[in-house]
């Protein structure tokens, strides 16, 4: 089918403001709006976006497609186009455009610097845990640090999404020695934490569910 | 001009193990052209090969590797592979790796290919992922130094040494230079010169290339593996682990096939002679609509498929439209990895001072003519973290090299031009993406699973076609923050000098061993072949030498699954 993206463009050595720029490209459903950029980018090779593993495990093509934060790779062209041929693809809201669809990241990842985030091992450790246990890690554990949290949540002063995910995976290990302390010294009232915790698995492409929380 | 003692190149496994091992013994820093929790060591799924369990030893760990490499791995590069293993996954296991566990509350282990004993470590079906990112928290308790989306250009060589990388740091449009005493490539491999592969668009040989220009040895580049399980039309990878939890393979008579090609092993049996299978059936027109295979988890149950298999069931769902747990897969073999890359010893050195590799841009050789599942992320980190230890010594025990002002103009004025030059320079009628088209189509349709000697020489012909093509596009796009269309240019470079080394080794091994299977030679022969194909840059084109196996415990037999 013929789909027109409808992407946003900016270049900071030209532009004043962003502007957007159709593309015409041949699809079919099944393929994913990633592969739309690929057939966009040949139109015209200067256009950026980042892109890599192109099966949502290493979140490079974190984009906000009609509105939406998500992955291109993970949104069927189908999907897409359920409300028109037209798709619109802007860079991440919450984030600072640098060109095209590419957004700073560096304030993002120093953001996990909020909190602790690594494990600070208990010595007692002696490399048993339960299974039970050890599949409650698991979903916090599939967080690809793609920024979508943060597009789709927004971050007050209290509430950096990705770090909490980092905090809440690292306080459940029951080999680390800080457990919730890590959280409590993030200070983030009771009741946004709660909030965050429901709004997550919406937001999260990976749909990560933290149980059991504080 | 920048200075780190040593400079790591690449933000995957082997680097960031490698980095770790460098901090707080001597200055590390690592360059990556993305994001670290972006590479591709990340989608790995299956697991890391450790002989663990009470049952298991490093010894049958160690022959399993070897008969899976086609008695073409090197025995002592194996024996330390096997034998850091189990220290290195506790290791992991300290960092906080969530690894699934038994129900003993023990590290759990599954099964994959060619492998004797249930010896993989895996938490689900995101092994890679999990070990990437907990190494990533490490790197940031340590305070290493990353350069995020810088791009590795050159090895600055002075004095018969490695002194010093140019690099390109993507978002700022520049070029910078780094003084360092050692570089530890740790860059992945090239997956993208083939139209069907499993790997990233980031894999595009980088660091091979650049070491081979400088001078490095490239060795068994002929031998790349194609995963027997990639879905259809996309190639995105559905682990091995989906036959190590007990999938099946079936052909459209519905038949486990595997039967007929390995009838001990069945599904297995190591990925060379199940992608042989596979593409054997669709051959004899036993394939579904003349072109795949069907992989059945439907008997595993929704339950196991959901603990084990999650990751894969997203994949399936998502890019097939189908749910494993009630229909079969569509599924072709696919480019997955490379064997060969940069010759090091033991410790990930080169024959070039100053410069040392590790994870699958290096050649030790552990995998020999042939990969096992489970083998590839244990030596990212076995050899990642062997690397970083010896270059921490040797850097302590040395001075700066020196690095003229001469040496460093010389390097980077060609570069400076380029950065320079006006678009229009670029001849209109070509493009990157029409060169890269017609290198990707021409590998997987003649430098593939099966091979035959007039392809293979009329792919090295055409590459030299595409090479020439390749010199008169010029710059491809003036100087700006993020130019993509910069580095697809550069990454088509990379991935053509890498082609024509695979094609003309290819061309050049006249017998069948491991994932090098050619129709007109179709046995293996040792006393032809039993060495490793080495590739050196001469001034028209790559230059090969045979070298020698290394050989301590077991003597080449017949291979049999």
């Amino acid at each position: 089918m013929e789909v027109v993206l409808k992407i946003c463009r900016f270049d900071p050595k030209e532009d004043i403001l962003p502007f957007f720029q159709k593309f015409p490209v041949r699809m079919e459903g099944s393929q994913t709006v990633l592969d739309a950029l690929l057939l966009a980018w040949q139109q015209d090779p200067t256009l950026s976006f980042r892109r890599s593993c192109r099966s949502a495990i290493c979140g490079s093509c974190a984009v906000r497609i009609n509105g939406q934060p998500a992955l291109a790779c993970q949104t069927l062209i189908s999907k897409a186009t359920e409300n028109g041929d037209l798709i619109t693809i802007e860079p991440l809201p919450h984030f600072q455009q640098l060109k095209d669809l590419v957004v700073d990241l560096e304030p993002f990842f120093e953001s996990l610097r909020a909190t602790i985030p690594w494990l600070i091992l208990r010595e007692d450790y002696e490399g048993w845990m339960s299974p039970e246990v050890a599949h409650r890690l698991e979903s916090p554990a599939t967080c690809i640090l793609c920024g979508l949290c943060q597009a789709g949540l927004g971050e007050t002063e209290e509430i950096k999404p990705a770090t909490l995910v980092k905090a809440l995976r690292l306080s459940q290990d029951p080999r680390d020695a800080l457990g919730m302390h890590r959280i409590r010294l993030m200070q983030v009232p009771a009741e946004v934490l709660q909030l965050f915790l429901r709004r997550l698995p919406e937001k999260c492409p990976k749909g990560i569910k933290i149980t059991a929380a504080a | 001009m920048l200075m780190h003692e040593v400079l790591v190149v690449g933000g995957g496994l082997a680097g960031l193990m490698a980095a770790l091992n460098v901090s707080g013994r001597a200055d590390a820093a690592v360059l990556s052209k993305i994001y670290p929790t972006r590479s591709h060591s990340g989608a790995a799924q299956g697991g890391f090969n450790a002989a663990m369990a009470k049952d298991d030893s490093i010894e049958a760990h160690i022959f399993d590797t070897v008969k899976g490499s086609d008695y073409l791995g090197d025995q002592d590069a194996i024996e330390v592979l096997c034998s850091d293993g189990p220290e290195v996954i506790c290791e992991l296991d300290r960092m906080g790796v969530p690894w699934t566990r038994s129900t003993e509350g023990a590290i759990a282990q599954r099964s994959l290919g060619g492998a004797g004993f249930p010896r993989a470590c895996f938490a689900a079906d995101f092994s890679g992922h999990v070990v990437l990112h907990t190494l990533y928290e490490q790197i940031l308790k340590q305070g290493v130094r990353v350069y995020p989306e810088w791009h590795l250009l050159e090895l600055l060589m002075e004095g018969g040494r490695v002194s010093g990388a140019l690099v390109y740091d993507l978002p700022r449009a520049r070029l910078e230079v780094i003084r360092t005493k050692q570089i530890i490539l740790a860059t992945g491999g090239y997956g993208r010169a083939f139209a069907k592969t499993t790997n990233a668009h980031a894999n595009t040989g980088d660091g091979m290339a650049i070491a081979y220009r400088a001078g490095a040895v490239l060795s068994d580049m002929e031998f790349v593996q194609f995963h027997p399980t990639t879905l259809y039309g996309t190639n995105i990878l559905i682990s091995e682990a989906a036959r190590g939890e007990g999938g099946y393979l079936r052909n459209a008579r519905g038949d486990r096939f595997m039967a007929n090609y390995a009838p001990e092993k069945m599904e297995l049996a190591p990925r060379d002679v199940v992608s042989r299978a596979i593409f054997n059936e669709i051959k004899e027109g036993r394939g579904f609509e003349g072109h795949y295979v069907h992989l059945d988890l439907t008997h595993l149950g929704e339950a196991l498929i959901a603990e084990r298999l999650p990751q894969v069931r997203d994949l399936a769902i998502r890019y097939s439209g189908a749910d494993p747990a009630r229909l079969p897969i569509n599924i072709e073999p696919a480019q997955h990895y490379s064997m060969g890359g940069v010759r090091t010893d033991i410790w990930g050195m080169t024959p070039l001072p100053g410069l040392l590799a590790a994870g699958e841009v290096a050649n030790l050789s552990v995998h020999g003519a042939n990969r096992l599942g489970g083998n590839s992320l244990l030596e990212t980190v076995v050899f990642g973290r062997r690397a970083g230890r010896k270059v921490a010594e040797l850097a302590r025990e040395e001075t700066w090299p020196s690095l003229s002002e001469k040496t460093v103009k010389r390097y980077v004025d060609p570069w400076n031009a380029l950065l320079a030059a006006e678009p229009g320079r670029r001849a209109l009628d070509d493009s990157t993406f029409a060169i890269r088209r017609a290198m990707t189509t021409l590998m997987t349709n003649q430098v593939g699973v099966f091979r035959t000697g007039p392809e293979l020489q009329d792919a090295v012909d055409q590459l030299q076609q595409l090479k020439e093509r390749y010199q008169k596009l010029g710059a491809p796009i003036g100087r700006q923050p993020f130019n993509y269309a910069l580095m697809d240019y550069l990454e088509v470079g990379y991935l053509l000098d890498l082609s024509e080394i695979i094609a003309q080794g290819a061309a050049a091994r006249c017998e069948s061993r491991g994932a090098h299977y050619r129709m007109d030679f179709p046995q293996r022969d040792d006393q032809n072949w039993l060495h490793h194909t080495f590739a050196k840059r001469g001034k028209k084109g790559p230059e090969f030498s045979a070298g020698p196996v290394t050989i301590t415990s077991y003597e080449p037999q017949e291979r049999g699954y």
